[in-house]
């Protein structure tokens, strides 16, 4: 069914399982996202520290290897084995440099950057830049009675970033993994969470149109029931509007059709007692009055009733085309014959479901039609058949046809082609249109070969092989 | 020929008593169901005539009542509500007949006529049409009191007709009525039988009319 332009126009809101997903996935990988950061940040100071403390203990090791005797200036006692395991590591490149008070280098690179602190304490850490590779130092003075020196100790970041790395991804991949079970185990809760309400959905969608009865309140899950039991009550309005409606046209119908056939029969007896004797054209024109008074009230009355809004609560049922053509025959052949019409019947098997007193109705306003407006000696044709995989009933006359800018008019209630001189209540294709919309069946109009007019009722396809839905 | 009016309209009342008086009927008014009840239990009829919508017990209760005694008598009903659902559920419970509020009075006398007449042939298990009469039990057709020799599926066909009539039997539902005992047989063969039926018919002024596409039909009997 197509959406109604406002509904089109706003624009289609999110979808309850997207929404759920996201107002649950989304904060979920906000958390994930902090918690990893969190986690990495701390892992991270502690590796670092215990890099430092093993770069601090290594500048201290240095130290040793300072001589403080007092009198002497410092001097350092390196020998170059000891300076070869000193700047020995796997990973790293190992740079140092002692300076004493004046920033004298005594041992190590030169070109070490100076920073020597203003006073003595533990050693303090300094990220700098050195032979263009960033580096990690740890500086550290000592004082002595002869004097401070300095102990710089730098080395690059290769173990560090080789553990950051390692730290990083020990962190992220079981991080990852826990986010992905809990978006597949979001995704399936939510899914089957929401079961219950498809299940409804399913129920609503695949109802007739016409099928008002309440839904089972109790397979429904409690959070939804509320929303089931107002459907329901709307279903139950609307049964008893229909109902309603349908009482009130019975006794509209018994009301309207009471004195109307008691006008009838006296007019009968008037007539056969000889009182129009002599003014028979009178009788007849009263006659043609009481007649079409008497059509009209019940076209009304057909028409009301097959107005949606009424007919709500008919049953649909396969109605075979055969059986409908069997009772129009009967029905039509007389009037037919007195006009000399070629009344004729090409009845195809086609899968019609409809409510079976609509459709007579139908048939019947369009071979009534059909017989009024063929002339004497014309050919009038009742159709049926499947066409494209739906079922069809046309009836075809040897009319006049209708003008193809009088098409859409003619469905009109109470309208008449103009100049026409159309004697009927004009409601016969108003009724055909309404049963037509209540069983979604398509009406064509169109020229028929005789050159009149050929009326197809195109009922959708038979339920058991749509696959439209 | 006597005949039960239940009609609770007076106008209406009036104007079926006149109007079957004068076809030379006696009739008799209920204006209620209960009244009708009543009469039926004490009186003899050849036929009621029934309104559905009667004040209180309507007047598919009358013929539901009337027929779970085992009263055969043939009824007509007559209906302002006027749709086919009501015609199929009057008949249904046991009707014989239906007619729509308003009708003409000429129609009424001549379903009430040929209900009669179906009720009388029912009892002596005979069909007449015109000149034409067809005995069920002996299966033996005369025309103008002279045996009319027919073939079993000739009886079959014009059985299923003159018991139809005046309605059209369409060709599927005469295979079908002939099914039963003849298996083979196609519409083509109907159409011959149909056409010697119609022969052998000629002088009777039965005319069994071809309806284009679906059927066949025997006109009603002039009368």
């Amino acid at each position: 069914m197509p959406l109604p332009p406002e509904a089109r126009r706003r624009g289609k809101p999110l979808d309850l399982r997207p929404r759920l997903l996201l107002a649950v996935l989304a904060p979920l990988m906000i958390v994930f996202a902090i918690s990893v950061a969190l986690d990495y940040r701390l892992a991270r100071e502690t590796a670092d520290a215990a890099f430092d403390q093993s770069l601090a203990d290594a500048a201290l090791d240095i130290a040793a290897h300072v001589s403080s005797a007092s009198g002497s200036p410092p001097s350092v006692k390196l020998s170059a084995e000891a300076e070869a395991m000193l700047r020995s590591d796997p990973a790293d490149r190992i740079y140092f440099a002692i300076r004493d008070d004046a920033g004298r280098l005594l041992a190590g690179d030169a070109d070490l950057p100076d920073r020597r602190p203003a006073d003595a304490g533990p050693p303090q850490f300094i990220d700098t830049v050195f032979r263009e590779s960033p580096v990690r130092a740890a500086v550290y003075r000592r004082d002595s009675a002869n004097g401070s020196v300095t102990i710089t100790l730098a080395e690059t970041l290769a173990k560090r970033t080789t553990a950051r790395r390692r730290i990083l991804t020990a962190m992220i991949v079981p991080n990852l993994i826990v986010v992905l079970a809990t978006l597949l185990a979001v995704y399936v809760g939510v899914r089957q969470g929401l079961a219950p309400l498809q299940t409804v959905e399913r129920e609503i969608a695949t109802r007739s149109p016409m099928d008002l009865r309440e839904l089972d309140v109790a397979t429904t899950p409690r959070e939804v029931r509320p929303m089931v039991s107002r459907l329901n009550e709307l279903f139950r309005m609307l049964r008893e509007a229909s109902a309603a409606q349908q009482r009130f046209l019975a006794d509209a119908a018994h009301q309207l059709r009471t004195p109307l056939a008691g006008l009838q029969t006296q007019l009968d007896l008037a007539s056969s007692e000889g009182c129009f004797a002599s003014d028979a054209e009178r009788l007849t024109r009263i006659e043609d009055a009481t007649g079409r008074i008497g059509h009209l009230v019940d076209q009304l009355l057909v028409y009301a009733r097959a107005e949606s809004t009424t007919a709500l609560t008919q049953v649909f049922e396969p109605v075979p085309p055969a059986d409908l053509a069997e009772k129009a025959a009967s029905l039509f052949l007389d009037r037919a014959l007195s006009k000399h019409i070629d009344l004729g019947f090409e009845v195809d098997p086609a899968e019609i479901d409809g409510v079976p007193w609509m459709l007579r109705e139908a048939i019947a306003n369009l071979l009534d039609n059909a017989l009024r407006h063929t002339p004497e000696y014309g050919v009038v044709t009742l159709r049926s058949g499947t066409r494209d995989r739906r079922g069809f009933i046309e009836v075809e006359d040897s009319g006049p046809g209708i003008a193809p800018g009088e098409r859409e008019r003619v469905f009109e209630r109470f309208y008449r082609i103009p100049g026409s001189g159309d004697q009927g209540c004009g409601l016969g294709l108003a009724i055909v249109r309404e049963i037509a919309t209540l069983h979604r069946a398509a009406i064509e109009l169109a020229d028929s070969p005789g050159g009149g007019l050929r009326v197809t009722l195109l009922f959708p396809p038979a339920p058991a092989t749509d696959d439209s839905r | 020929m006597r005949i039960l009016v239940v009609e609770d309209d007076v106008l209406m009342a009036n104007g079926l008593k006149q109007g079957l008086a004068r076809a030379g009927y006696t009739v008799d008014v209920a204006p209620s169901a209960e009244t009708a009840e009543a009469s039926l239990l004490t009186e003899e009829f050849d036929l009621a005539v029934v309104d559905i919508g009667l004040p209180k017990a309507d007047g598919l209760t009358l013929i539901r009542q009337l027929r779970s005694r085992g009263n055969r008598l043939p009824v007509l009903v007559l209906s302002a509500r006027g749709t086919l659902e009501d015609t199929v559920s009057g008949l249904d419970i046991g009707a014989d007949d239906y007619m729509a509020k308003p009708f003409r009075l000429p129609e009424l006398t001549a379903r009430i006529r040929a209900l009669i007449r179906r009720s009388r042939s029912v009892a002596s298990a005979c069909l007449a049409h015109g000149r034409l009469i067809l005995n069920i039990n002996s299966h033996a057709a005369t025309l103008d009191g002279q045996p009319l020799e027919l073939t079993n599926r000739e009886w079959a066909i014009l059985e299923a007709l003159l018991i139809a009539s005046p309605d059209v039997v369409s060709k599927h539902r005469l295979l079908q009525s002939l099914a039963g005992w003849d298996k083979d047989i196609t519409p083509n063969a109907i159409e011959v039988h149909v056409s010697r039926l119609r022969a052998k018919l000629s002088a009777a002024c039965v005319e069994i009319r071809t309806v284009r596409g679906i059927g066949y039909r025997i006109d009603a009997p002039a009368t």
